[in-house]
């Protein structure tokens, strides 16, 4: 996780980072291109862990650049572009993650004649289970974790995710979130401490 | 440190956000208490299997959102540029782009003149006009109106000049959603000259409670509006009205009239909510005559997925 972090925030100090945006502000399409590119790929990401649905990432993922497209031109470098873009994605992702609390449509778990079967399975990288009974206690595992994260407030969630999967620093996770790194930190305790509920007696 | 407070820092430790100082007290404590040792091993093994959840995009997702994003950029999607330019400076570029047909030609300065002035009005003439009075009597702006000319004709009339000027007054409404009246403005804005202006409308129709009149209006966008950005809008408007007949039926047109590879992309993924006679057509249809392969690759998929031929019939 840090080392994924590690990519985004080279980026973020880069100078030719600076220029891409200096340059599609005043409308050059490649560099917009490029500047998409050096972020996209955790974007999608970060929507698709969250989300848990290749669908809604996708829609996150066009409606976050499209808003950046449209507004890049007041963005005046306060604050860094990563912060910025991670503000805009979070705040849809979040709605999502609050319109689905509204529906309870979290689950991508499908119950079938052979028990319950996460249809994104696919999407996973698959941790080669060759034990049978290991793969049982993964699998139960895997139905407590999943339990326990539709359990949090989409905020938890989201600081959680941006914690554990993106790697970043609880001060930057505060600035994206409009909040500080103290509210961030209780955030991730509460998130946490929820999470190693749900495990119970299991381990 | 004692138990409690070493439980609240155990994210903080496991994640490397505690200090030096805090990281020794903290190690001290776990060596000497068997209880937290247990729960930080429970912070461990909750991790490991965060780490097994962890989902990576495939690269042909990555790629499609890729081409969406910029067939709906190259589409139009509807940019709001900032106007911080100063009114000369727009005046310049109004007449710079005004001239540019006429090559070295010389345009007579009384046109020239008129043509500020037409710009001006049409620009400015809400700010107190310095035309007002004189020849201009027959133009009665008050400062305080917002009232938005364009100059439609220009006629000489002896030694003057007889001018048409269409006029719009713009006046503010504010409502909330639920209010009928502010509901029909939308939908008009829905049907307006400015993309901008739907683009925004097509925004606020997405609401779980649809009127006949707004699923008519989306419909109406989804499947004639020139702006495809305008288009793609509607179309995720119509996402939770997926299954429904009406709407199946014009993503088929759709689909089989849209030249943007985003819109059709979109289109598809709404297609999958319901599976009948004429949307496995359109998308076999599709087939036969598409050259975008993101779009080839996604609609063969959706037939092979409900058992559907992809071949030519």
């Amino acid at each position: 996780m840090a080392q994924e972090a590690a990519g985004t925030v080279g980026a973020r100090l880069s100078p030719h980072v600076d220029a891409l945006i200096r340059a599609a502000q005043n409308g050059d399409q490649e560099a917009f291109e490029q500047l998409v590119r050096t972020y996209d790929q955790s974007v999608l990401r970060l929507a698709m862990n969250l989300l848990r649905s290749p669908e809604d990432a996708r829609d996150v993922y066009q409606e976050a650049f499209l808003r950046v497209h449209r507004n890049l031109h007041a963005f005046r470098f306060d604050c860094s572009f990563h912060t910025w873009l991670y503000r805009i994605v979070t705040n849809i992702c979040l709605d999502l993650l609050r319109k689905r609390k509204v529906r309870k449509e979290e689950s991508t778990v499908v119950e079938t004649p052979d028990g319950p079967i996460d249809r994104l399975d696919t999407y996973e990288e698959s941790a080669a289970e060759a034990d049978p009974e290991r793969s049982m206690w993964n699998r139960e595992l895997k139905q407590r974790i999943d339990g326990g994260l539709s359990g949090l407030t989409p905020r938890e969630r989201m600081v959680f995710e941006l914690r554990h999967y993106q790697g970043l620093r609880l001060r930057n996770i505060g600035e994206i979130l409009g909040t500080t790194e103290e509210a961030a930190k209780n955030c991730l305790f509460r998130a946490t401490q929820k999470m190693r509920g749900v495990l119970g007696d299991f381990v | 440190m004692n138990c409690d407070s070493v439980t609240k820092l155990i994210p903080l430790y496991y994640y490397g956000d505690l200090t030096p100082e805090e990281e020794d007290l903290f190690d001290e404590h776990l060596h000497e208490c068997t209880v937290c040792a247990a729960e930080m091993e429970r912070q461990r093994v909750l991790s490991a299997a965060l780490d097994r959840r962890r989902m990576e995009p495939p690269p042909l997702l990555l790629e499609d959102c890729r081409a969406d994003l910029m067939a709906a950029i190259a589409g139009g999607a509807p940019v709001v540029v900032k106007a911080d330019k100063g009114a000369w400076t727009l005046f310049l570029e109004a007449l710079n782009v005004s001239f540019a047909g006429f090559g070295k030609m010389r345009q007579p300065a009384g046109a020239l003149a008129l043509i500020a002035m037409g710009f001006f009005l049409a620009r400015f003439s809400g700010m107190p006009t310095p035309f007002s009075g004189g020849g201009f009597n027959s133009m009665s702006l008050s400062p305080s109106e917002s009232t938005f000319a364009t100059v439609r004709s220009i006629n000489p009339d002896g030694d003057r000049y007889k001018i048409t000027v269409d006029e719009t007054r713009s006046r503010e409404i504010t409502g909330r959603l639920d209010d009928p009246d502010i509901q029909r403005f939308i939908l008009a804005g829905s049907r307006g000259e400015n993309a901008a202006v739907r683009l925004e409308s097509v925004g606020l129709l997405q609401n779980p409670g649809v009127s006949p009149q707004v699923l008519d209006a989306l419909l109406n966008v989804a499947a004639t509006d020139s702006n495809d950005g305008v288009r793609l809008e509607a179309l995720k408007a119509l996402k939770p009205l997926a299954g429904d007949p009406r709407v199946s039926k014009t993503l088929s047109q759709v689909l089989l009239s849209a030249a943007n590879p985003a819109v059709k992309m979109q289109v598809i993924d709404l297609m999958m909510a319901r599976r009948d006679d004429s949307t496995v057509g359109a998308l076999q249809s599709l087939l036969q005559h598409e050259e975008n392969s993101g779009v080839l690759h996604k609609a063969s998929k959706v037939l092979k997925d409900w058992n559907a031929s992809i071949g030519t019939f």
